[in-house]
């Protein structure tokens, strides 16, 4: 898990519109890009693949707030591109479940798109270097380092909304201002985010879910690699 | 997993917002997130929140189920509320009911609404792809769920899952998310196949195409109106914002008198 569990109106409204942005221009790309594929084939598997992926979101491991996202595996079975689309398409439906807000779906898909991204070249160049054989710890390892990546990515988007604090919410003066000049908002809030603490606690609490779904993530990958090695993508090709 | 009840919540429902079109429905839900973005203030977040819950109520719908499957995203709310803790109730208390008042508009949104409709009018502002993404996503849940079913029956029968064996357990489990997938996709190929073979050409049908409004689209929209006129007007007029306890306050009494309406009166 390394998406926004934000909720709606906690992040300033040019961070969620550059997310939405980059979602954008990234989609038109994977499109793009996938223009050659085969619609026949690469839907299924994208309807698979995200189904797969809203049903390990929607279990929380409650400790430690986790749940397994899956995001490597579709990487490395879609590819990049693909997994782009298939995280979007995730990234809406539970949106509707009210699971994160609804305009942090942008953020979310740049963010755990990363992690589909890296999980993936990752991946191929463990292959590469280890071996054909050792495909559970390429997959294992590729998803708990693109998984730290991708949550280093998170904390550097709740930094960024922190940047400042009084034009982001408009405490003074500028455009911001004509939104807030009436309005009580806690001093508390204004403060913003204490970005050491969020770290900290993101972190420390993340750690045995990185772990948790690399270990998943390389199981997974060992099963598919036995039954349907056409689906793991460098065995494709 | 909920998605096969809110399914089925969706499909049966009987009240005025199950009736009202999806586009209406739509511009309800972003009108009510909308205020509950730019709203700050707690008592007033409380008000929101609990007219949403008096609306759940009206839809005739178990309420209890549908706080529950909305109050989710409160674990992860809480986690980041602590996070960024620095002594304030207040401040802890608004973030948590962002995350409440949100994820209940989403949640009456599609209890109401079967998924094809919301599909159908976001349709045409989404490349095919994701468009037929989104639809055979959901239609793969189902499977998904069918099949999640029969997986974990085989490996408590097999002895798959037991006690203290958590590294054996976690590669049984993962083996069955892997089989999941491969049997998933096997079916979902199948289903797509045969939506092909009966004239599928990327269109989906819905229900309610033609965009004129009835009584429930009407009253649909005006709650959602009357929630974003208090919250514009309380964020831009000082004198207004004193009236959030009184919001509150009207919430409160319209969620009781719904409750006792629905207990003794349907």
């Amino acid at each position: 898990m390394s998406h926004l569990h934000i909720p709606d109106g906690i992040l300033p409204g040019w961070l969620i519109m550059a997310g939405w942005l980059l979602t954008a221009l990234i989609l038109a790309f994977s499109i793009y890009r996938t223009k050659s594929t085969e619609l026949k084939r690469k839907i299924p598997l994208i309807g698979i693949i995200s189904a797969l992926m809203i049903v390990c979101m929607t279990i929380p491991i409650v400790p430690i707030a986790y749940h397994i996202n899956l995001s490597v595996i579709a990487g490395i079975i879609l590819g990049p591109a693909l997994a782009f689309i298939s995280i979007f398409i995730v990234d809406l439906i539970i949106a509707m479940f009210g699971h994160g807000g609804i305009t942090v779906v942008g953020l979310n898909t740049v963010v755990v798109g990363a992690e589909a991204f890296i999980g993936f070249y990752l991946f191929q160049l463990f292959m590469a270097i280890i071996g054909r054989d050792s495909i559970m710890w390429s997959s294992g390892l590729a998803a708990v380092i693109a998984l730290i990546i991708s949550t280093s990515i998170l904390v550097g988007v709740v930094y960024t909304s922190h940047i400042n604090p009084e034009f982001v919410i408009g405490i003074e003066g500028g455009h911001p201002g004509e939104l807030t000049k009436n309005a009580d908002i806690p001093n508390e809030l204004i403060r913003g985010i204490n970005i050491k603490s969020f770290a900290k606690t993101i972190l420390v609490l993340l750690g045995i879910g990185w772990l948790l779904e690399g270990i998943i993530t390389a199981f997974v990958i060992k099963y598919v690699s036995r039954v349907r090695p056409d689906l793991i993508l460098p065995q494709r090709a | 997993m909920d998605v096969a009840i809110i399914d089925y919540y969706a499909n049966h429902g009987k009240s005025f917002l199950h009736k009202a079109k999806a586009f209406w429905k739509i511009v309800f839900t972003a009108l009510v997130i909308s205020s509950i973005i730019l709203s700050n203030e707690f008592y007033m977040l409380l008000g929101i929140y609990i007219s949403l819950v008096t609306v759940a109520v009206w839809t005739r719908l178990p309420v209890s189920r549908i706080i529950t499957i909305a109050a989710y995203p409160a674990i992860f709310a809480l986690i980041f509320a602590i996070a960024i803790w620095n002594g304030s109730w207040l401040r802890a208390g608004v973030i948590i009911l962002k995350a409440l008042a949100a994820a209940l508009t989403m949640v009456l949104l599609i209890v109401t609404t079967p998924y094809p409709d919301v599909f159908n009018v976001i349709r045409p502002i989404m490349p095919r792809i994701i468009a037929e993404g989104l639809f055979v996503t959901y239609r793969s849940v189902f499977i998904l769920l069918e099949l999640t079913d029969e997986l974990i029956k085989s490996l408590k029968v097999r002895g798959g899952i037991t006690r203290r064996k958590y590294l054996r357990n976690i590669r049984n489990f993962s083996s069955g998310i892997g089989l999941l997938l491969v049997k998933g996709f096997d079916f979902s190929e199948k289903f797509y196949g045969m939506m092909n073979v009966r004239g599928y050409g990327g269109k989906i049908s819905g229900q309610n195409t033609n965009m004129g409004m009835n009584r429930n689209d009407i009253l649909a929209i005006l709650i959602g109106f009357l929630i974003f006129g208090i919250t514009i007007g309380t964020i831009y007029t000082k004198e207004l914002l004193q009236l959030s306890t009184y919001v509150l306050l009207c919430s409160s009494l319209a969620l009781v008198s719904s409750f006792i309406y629905k207990q003794f009166v349907i």
